[in-house]
């Protein structure tokens, strides 16, 4: 499965990056984590959307999903990545229908489980319109204690409740691709009935 | 009533902007209302340089210097803009700007949802460990249907709307009041008026009482604000027509909150270099609100020499400089030497009333070691160390200028960034 993963936070150091660069690393999905740290702030009286903005639209069309690292900020999804999801719902639409796994990190107990449900009701939203895999919650809590030097998670528990989510998401995305052909078969039909 | 009104976007054109102007004109009896715009502001990082965060800086001191805020929020994607959240980030990132300030969230939108899904979710945020604001509850301002709402000269002219809008601002205002009334600020500014008013006390070479010496502060041609011993700013004399304009809500910040980012490396090296002993005194001249200001920073030290603080002193000198330019000083010496001693007094002062401060002058420098007198050789101490801050003086300003990694003298006080 060819995945992109967007880390939510801008920061030098990001333990939600490191999550996704985890996943690329120790999955054989043919996975890659873009760079986010210097996209300018949405603005809607922008006339010309970033091409760094415009390469991610490309990686994520042309992707089988997508897997969000979000992190949390005053109890909801940080600036950085509402950001890029308002670049990314504007001009260009490269999410719709597309299968997307929320996980996040933080260095609490939280694991950042309030942005996540913020950031399902963004991605679901009718400009974004992309398809949020529910099954499971991964909210990895207290971060710091988890990964190692080399970036390699430690902790056998997460690395097995991290290989479940990978494994349900990916049937998941499988799924969802034979319900979106349903899905537009079934719509093509209806306006050529309404049509008549 | 003071509140500083957020527009929550960085679009060119926004409804929400609208309507805070609206309320700016339409509320300007029962508060003032200043719009204050998140475009400017870098996106939120982190890792931001320090020196480019005057932008918000000056939010942050606007909010510090307001009775509560207005957060007017649009929505995207069923959330809170990026670039209002960005900003909410700025304010809550290692700050406690919003801690304690009475809050009101107000949004408009196209459609009927009236952005009331952003509202939620600010409602949420503000009320996050980190933004700690105090949220008026209740009091949606949902206004939908913006094109057909607003006129197209900015009015609100939907009158559900605004009898909506009256109801839930006038409530704020009540809101705020009751923080103001028991605010820090509020009694800080009890000082104007000293609870123990008849207190004294004791210098070596006299008695003044509480009164007397707030008095004297707030009457001497400079103003002086200090920054204790623990790097806070600690006291400001309330001095009419300050050049810099203070607020109560800023005692108690570090020079790093109380100064523009880009301006904190060159007060740390003057606080630095008090602390070590290697200067007692920095002098920075500027034009400043139009006229020639002197600033002067001298180390606060004891009678030991113990660091106590820095004071900045701050004042216009064009009342002395057109004394020296109309020769005040060269008909003085013709008449008597002991002239040049004088305190500078204005032009139109008659001559006793002059002749009387140098007398006093003149006495406590003429007769140091006085027996009678156990603070004399504090005095002469004190006499000379301001000689030394003279010479000092001339060094400081000097090397201010040669350095070129120095922020200039505006930055400094913050008197550009106004």
């Amino acid at each position: 499965m060819k995945i992109v993963g967007i880390p939510g936070s801008n920061a030098n150091h990001s333990y939600n990056r490191m999550l996704l660069e985890y996943m690329s690393k120790a999955y054989e999905h043919d996975m890659t984590v873009v760079d986010v740290r210097n996209i300018p702030l949405f603005n809607e009286s922008a006339k010309e959307t970033p091409a760094a903005i415009k390469e991610m639209s490309d990686a994520i069309e042309a992707a089988d999903a997508v897997v969000i690292a979000c992190p949390e900020t005053d109890h909801s999804v940080p600036s950085s990545l509402k950001s890029i999801i308002e670049w990314l719902s504007y001009q260009l639409h490269p999410f719709t229908n597309k299968p997307v796994l929320l996980v996040g990190a933080s260095t609490d107990a939280q694991g950042s489980s309030r942005a996540q449900v913020d950031l399902r009701d963004v991605m679901i939203s009718p400009g974004v319109n992309a398809r949020v895999f529910q099954k499971e919650d991964f909210f990895m809590s207290f971060a710091q204690n988890l990964f190692d030097e080399n970036g390699d998670i430690t902790d056998p528990s997460t690395i097995k409740f991290l290989d479940k989510c990978l494994r349900d998401f990916e049937c998941f995305a499988i799924a969802n691709d034979e319900e979106v052909k349903m899905e537009e078969e079934a719509l093509a039909k209806a306006e050529k009935e309404a049509a008549k | 009533m003071k509140f500083v009104a957020i527009v929550g976007t960085n679009a060119d054109f926004s409804y929400n902007r609208i309507l805070l102007h609206f309320m700016k004109k339409h509320f300007w009896r029962m508060a003032d209302i200043e719009i204050a715009e998140i475009k400017d502001l870098p996106a939120f990082s982190k890792d931001v340089p320090f020196d480019q965060t005057t932008p918000v800086w000056k939010l942050k001191q606007q909010i510090n210097a307001a009775d509560g805020v207005i957060f007017a929020t649009p929505e995207y994607d069923h959330a809170v803009p990026a670039a209002l959240k960005s900003a909410m980030e700025w304010l809550s990132y290692k700050s406690a700007v919003l801690h304690g300030k009475p809050a009101m969230i107000v949004g408009v939108s196209y459609g009927r949802q009236a952005s009331a899904r952003a509202q939620q979710q600010m409602r949420k945020m503000l009320l996050s460990p980190d933004c700690n604001a105090n949220l008026l509850s209740g009091n949606e301002v949902l206004i939908g249907n913006a094109a057909k709402v607003f006129s197209k000269d900015g009015r609100l002219i939907d009158q559900a709307c605004v009898d909506n809008l009256e109801k839930c601002f006038t409530n704020f205002v009540e809101y705020a009041e009751l923080f103001k009334n028991a605010s820090r600020g509020e009694q800080l500014m009890s000082a104007k008026r000293p609870m123990i008013e008849d207190a004294y006390v004791n210098f070596p070479t006299g008695r003044l009482s509480l009164r007397e010496i707030q008095a004297i502060f707030n009457t001497i041609p400079f103003e002086i604000d200090l920054i204790d011993a623990t790097d806070r700013f600690a006291y400001y004399s309330d001095k009419p027509n300050r050049e810099h304009i203070r607020n109560v809500n800023q005692l108690g910040e570090t020079y790093s909150e109380c100064h523009p980012p880009k301006a904190v490396p060159a007060v740390k090296a003057i606080i630095d270099s008090f602390k070590n002993g290697t200067k007692d005194v920095v002098a920075r001249p500027l034009t400043m609100n139009g006229h020639r200001v002197l600033i002067r920073y001298y180390a606060l030290r004891d009678v030991d020499g113990h660091y106590l603080g820095t004071i900045e002193f701050t004042g216009s000198v064009d009342d002395i400089l057109n004394l020296a330019e109309n020769g005040a000083w060269s008909a003085d010496a013709t008449s008597s030497a002991s002239h040049g001693h004088a305190a500078p007094a204005p032009a139109a002062e008659p001559a006793p009333a002059m002749d009387a401060t140098t007398g006093a002058s003149e006495d406590s420098n003429d007769e140091p070691s006085t027996p009678s007198e156990p603070a004399a050789p504090v005095m002469s101490a004190a006499t000379e160390r301001a000689e030394q801050a003279e010479s000092d003086a001339n060094t400081g300003a000097s090397e201010a200028a040669d350095d070129p990694e120095e922020t200039d003298a505006d930055a400094m006080t913050g008197a550009s960034e106004n």
